[in-house]
């Protein structure tokens, strides 16, 4: 007797299209403002992928088919969304990836592309097809320390590639916070830093790519040489192409003096943050807190001229109080409020662990800072992230940001009991402005946008992914009420990107995708 | 006779069990649906889904085709009405819902799910055996075994898995009977963009009508036992008598059991070992007997918690209660007074609408209401309901101790 196995029946095939938003046969006023789009991909379910596997392995690539290769890229850093690719290939060239791309073009077979897999929205989770894993990728090719310029393969991580420059006594000029990102993923997304209200996003720093394309094709591009290349691939959510070289601007090496300012208004501190931006005040600035309850503006700087020259013009302008004194009122506060005393103990906890951390003499001293990327990657990142990354974020212009953070900080307070909010200022490239087309930069924004992160401290609790998601939502509709943006958009949230944009932009990058790939195989689910 | 090895056995091919699928396939384990129906199959259902549930459906499954929905195709909100013949009409929050055809929306999202569907497939028995589960099953007559790693159940109230797993189970808890007709129209006033729903104890326990398909649906639901032919006539007569509306004798009938009440009173059913429940079998039931849209959260949440529970090599159980105390939270506040009162669990404003009204009809309401929760008085829900609703704000949630 056979397997009455259900096959595609009368109702006929449900397969939907990279890119397609369906017709509504609900209601006109069904889910008002939510297209008609799958954001959570069905599976690919592997036609041609014997064929495919055959030909590559023909070219020597290396595709490693058991589940212990494939789960290792099961998630991603959000951890909402799980994947298992059919297929693994660790980048070893950019040839290599050529003829990846060139084979997947032929058979149809999806390829996602991941570098640190920091993404939050399962952007580099493989739903069947090749699981590119770039850090195979990781060597610096070539350092100019006259020209101040890097030559690296895209899948080395910041951090590696710091200690690279280190060497030179060089430094890079702008990485994400979390410095296990690699630098292709970066430039595709964007990337902020404490100094991106001065030297503009991680992207920004990028003077040359060699890029492969969905059809197999290496090219290098720059703002001057296959500029429209560039600027597609650069803040692109790796559409048109799988960066695998990249030329960046570089600088010398400085220790920073660090100064933070406490404040226990957001609205406050945002004032002086933009304060600070607008009057090149600082050479890093940003805002770290625990809840809304301690907001740190930390400012840095690279060098004493410029320390005296902040402590002299813009420091008495500051609101904000030193570490005795916010304590002394912290005490007050919470003396008048004692059904609050969890929060205060709580509070209390986390100066305890933190500051020490900040300040091991490893690399701080005497109030200098000796390696930013270990007190950013290691001492921020463990203290303000955690191992599921749950960070939703908007991204406005000036204006709208006071607004912005405290309607998201809102929705964090009703969601979670601990979270913590990360704020900087990006300072806007005009030169650059085909770059931002679709991406964090909303469309208002002169001179500088704006960005804050709403992250949940999670602290090893498991939620269920509708929750997190019912949160990241509420942030987002948040975005979407504001004109605003945000840092990440892919993977389950490409349906803001419609509402956001609109459809005659989405629809036009649309189209150039489907020419630049067209059997829609890279990076396929990411925003289309 | 040959056994199938699998990762997990999904039983019932609703939405529950495709939400599920879909996070199962998705992950890449390889997942069966036990169908006992030849798919398409018939459902009885309301097919009113939430706002809620046509977000989940959308974005995990893509827009609705055409076939998948009923005439009319939409349905714009509910309208309350009360014995002192006070009439309430609220919009969902968001726009019109979809009115799903159920047989048809339930085959495109489990094909959708990308599992493989063993349809004419009953479900026998199982034996959790620690490390697997052996799944007895019985395909047109003939005996037929699974072996999975793990086995949910999603298959409505009167589930054969939570019995394989707590026989005594259906006998602990009041049973209902859920019945509708289907009548051609000779004159209907009631709004057909509406869902109607009669707060009247002298109706029955849930007594609705609305629009399908040309024709009107009257239905009722009451305690296992009454007589269906009675109560329908009962209410038939009564939407003649007070509101005008003339329908021809009824062309088709239905009905099913039901097990309203756990999510009242945070009595779910989430399995044991290596045996989850979820959907309506687990309990899960929105407020105007709405079903669907958490059996699609629920169900998409026991095949995470598969998942993450696997990836964190975490106990299973564990990893599902922790994961589906938000969507506990989230339809017992549905049903929880002081939420009702003073936040908007539901996806329509009942205070505004309640508001909108003069005082004097405002007090009427909440008499008649007042009236027809009297009716539930025998099933001893009141101090449980009430010990929920304080335990809410106290510890941020429903106590886990009272889940099965």
């Amino acid at each position: 007797m056979g397997t009455p196995v259900v096959q595609p029946g009368p109702l006929g095939s449900y397969a939907v299209e990279p890119g397609t938003v369906g017709p509504c046969h609900v209601a006109p006023d069904a889910l008002q403002g939510i297209k008609r789009q799958q954001t959570n991909p069905a599976r690919w379910n592997g036609p041609n992928w014997d064929e495919f596997s055959t030909a590559v392995r023909a070219h020597g690539i290396d595709l490693r088919e058991t589940i212990a290769a494939r789960a290792a890229f099961a998630t991603d850093a959000g951890g909402t969304a799980h994947g298992l690719a059919h297929g693994v290939v660790i980048a070893r060239s950019t040839e290599q990836v050529a003829l990846l791309l060139r084979a997947a073009q032929e058979y149809r077979v999806p390829v996602t592309v991941c570098g640190g897999g920091l993404t939050t929205e399962g952007e580099t989770v493989a739903f069947g097809g090749v699981l590119l894993d770039m850090t195979g990728m990781s060597r610096v090719l070539a350092i100019d320390a006259n020209a101040l310029t890097v030559r690296t393969e895209a899948g080395i991580f910041w951090h590696s590639l710091a200690e690279e420059l280190r060497r030179q006594d060089l430094d890079y000029l702008s990485a994400p916070l979390n410095l296990t990102s690699s630098v292709g993923g970066t430039l595709g997304v964007g990337g902020i830093d404490v100094n991106s209200a001065r030297l503009g996003c991680s992207a920004d720093q990028a003077l040359a790519l060699q890029v492969v394309t969905p059809t197999g094709d290496i090219v290098e591009c720059s703002d001057t040489h296959n500029a429209e290349l560039f600027q597609r691939v650069i803040l692109g959510y790796g559409q048109f192409g799988v960066i695998t070289e990249a030329t960046l601007r570089v600088r010398r090496y400085t220790p920073l003096r660090m100064h933070y300012f406490y404040y226990a208004s957001l609205a406050t501190a945002i004032e002086d943050l933009q304060l600070l931006d607008r009057n090149d005040a600082s050479d890093y600035s940003g805002i770290l807190t625990i809840m809304d309850c301690a907001v740190n503006v930390l400012v840095a700087f690279d060098s004493t001229e410029r320390e005296a020259a902040f402590m002299a013009n813009w420091r008495g302008r500051l609101r904000g109080y030193g570490e005795l004194g916010f304590g002394l009122r912290m005490l007050a506060h919470y003396a008048l409020r004692p059904w609050k005393l969890g929060e205060a103990w709580y509070l209390l906890q986390r100066k305890r662990e933190l500051f020490p951390e900040l300040r091991r003499p490893e690399y701080m001293r005497d109030g200098t800072m000796f390696d930013r990327s270990v007190v950013f990657s290691r001492a921020v990142w463990k203290f303000w992230g955690s191992r599921q990354m749950v960070i939703p974020d908007l991204a406005t212009s000036a204006a709208k940001f006071v607004e912005a953070v405290e309607r998201g900080n809102a929705v964090c307070r009703k969601y979670f009991p601990r979270y913590t909010l990360y704020l900087v200022g990006i300072k806007l490239r005009p030169e650059h402005l085909a770059h931002y087309e679709m991406s964090c930069i909303p469309p208002d924004a002169e001179g500088w946008a704006y960005g804050c992160e709403f992250e949940p401290m999670l602290d090893g609790r498991a939620y269920s992914r509708d929750y997190l998601q019912s949160f990241k939502n509420e942030i987002y509709d948040i975005g979407v009420d504001m004109g605003a943006s945000y840092y990440r958009f892919g993977g389950m949230m490409k349906g803001y990107i419609r509402r956001v944009f609109g459809d005659a932009v989405v629809d036009r990058h649309l189209a150039l995708k489907r020419a630049a790939d067209p059997a829609m195989i890279l990076n396929r689910h990411v925003i289309f | 006779m040959s056994v199938r090895t699998v990762d997990v056995i999904i039983v019932g091919a609703s939405l529950s069990a495709a939400a599920a699928a879909k996070r199962l396939v998705d992950a890449g384990l390889e997942t069966i649906v036990l169908e006992r129906k030849e798919l398409p199959r018939h459902k009885i259902c309301s097919g009113i889904l939430s706002p809620r549930g046509h977000r989940f459906l959308l974005e995990n499954f893509g827009p609705l085709p055409r076939e998948t929905l009923h005439e009319p195709t939409s349905c714009r909100g509910v309208t309350f009405h009360f014995p002192s013949m006070v009439s309430m009409p609220m919009d969902f929050f968001g726009g019109s819902t979809p009115h799903l055809h159920r047989k048809y929306s339930d085959y495109w999202a489990i094909k959708s799910s990308g599992a493989e569907v063993h349809d004419r497939t009953s479900f026998a028995g199982l034996e959790d055996n620690g490390d697997h589960v052996l799944v007895h099953a019985r395909r047109q007559g003939e005996p037929v075994e699974y072996r999975a790693r793990q086995v949910i159940g999603a298959d409505g109230p009167s589930s054969l898995v939570i019995r394989s797993i707590y026989p005594d189970y259906p006998q602990t808890i009041p049973w209902f009977f859920v019945g509708q007709k289907f009548h051609d129209i000779i004159d209907c006033p009631l709004d057909p963009d509406y869902f109607h729903f009669w707060f009247h104890p002298g109706l029955g326990h849930y007594t609705w009508s609305h629009a399908r398909d040309g024709r009107q649906i009257v239905g009722v639901g009451f305690k296992r036992g009454d007589n269906f032919a009675k109560k329908h006539e009962n209410v038939v007569n009564y939407l003649a008598d007070k509101h005008g509306v003339r329908l021809q004798p009824h062309t088709e009938d239905e009905g099913c059991g039901e097990n309203f009440g756990p999510s009242l009173i945070n009595r779910y059913v989430f399995g044991k070992g290596n045996v989850l429940i979820t959907g309506q079998a687990a309990g899960f039931l929105n407020m105007i007997g709405e079903g669907m849209s958490c059996a699609l959260h629920s169900g998409a949440i026991c095949g995470e918690a598969v998942v993450e529970a696997r990836a964190r090599n975490r106990p299973m159980q564990e990893m599902y209660r922790s994961m589906i105390a938000s969507e506990v939270r989230r339809t017992t506040d549905q049903w929880n007074p002081l939420k009702i009162a003073f936040e908007r669990p539901h996806e329509a404003d009942f205070p505004a609408a309640l508001m909108a009204l003069g005082w004097r009809d405002r007090a009427k309401v909440l008499r008649d209401m007042w009236r027809f929760i009297v009716l539930y008085k025998e099933f001893k829900w009141g101090r449980q309901m009430f010990r929920a609703a304080m335990q809410r704000p106290l510890i941020g949630g429903y106590s886990m101790q009272r889940w099965l």
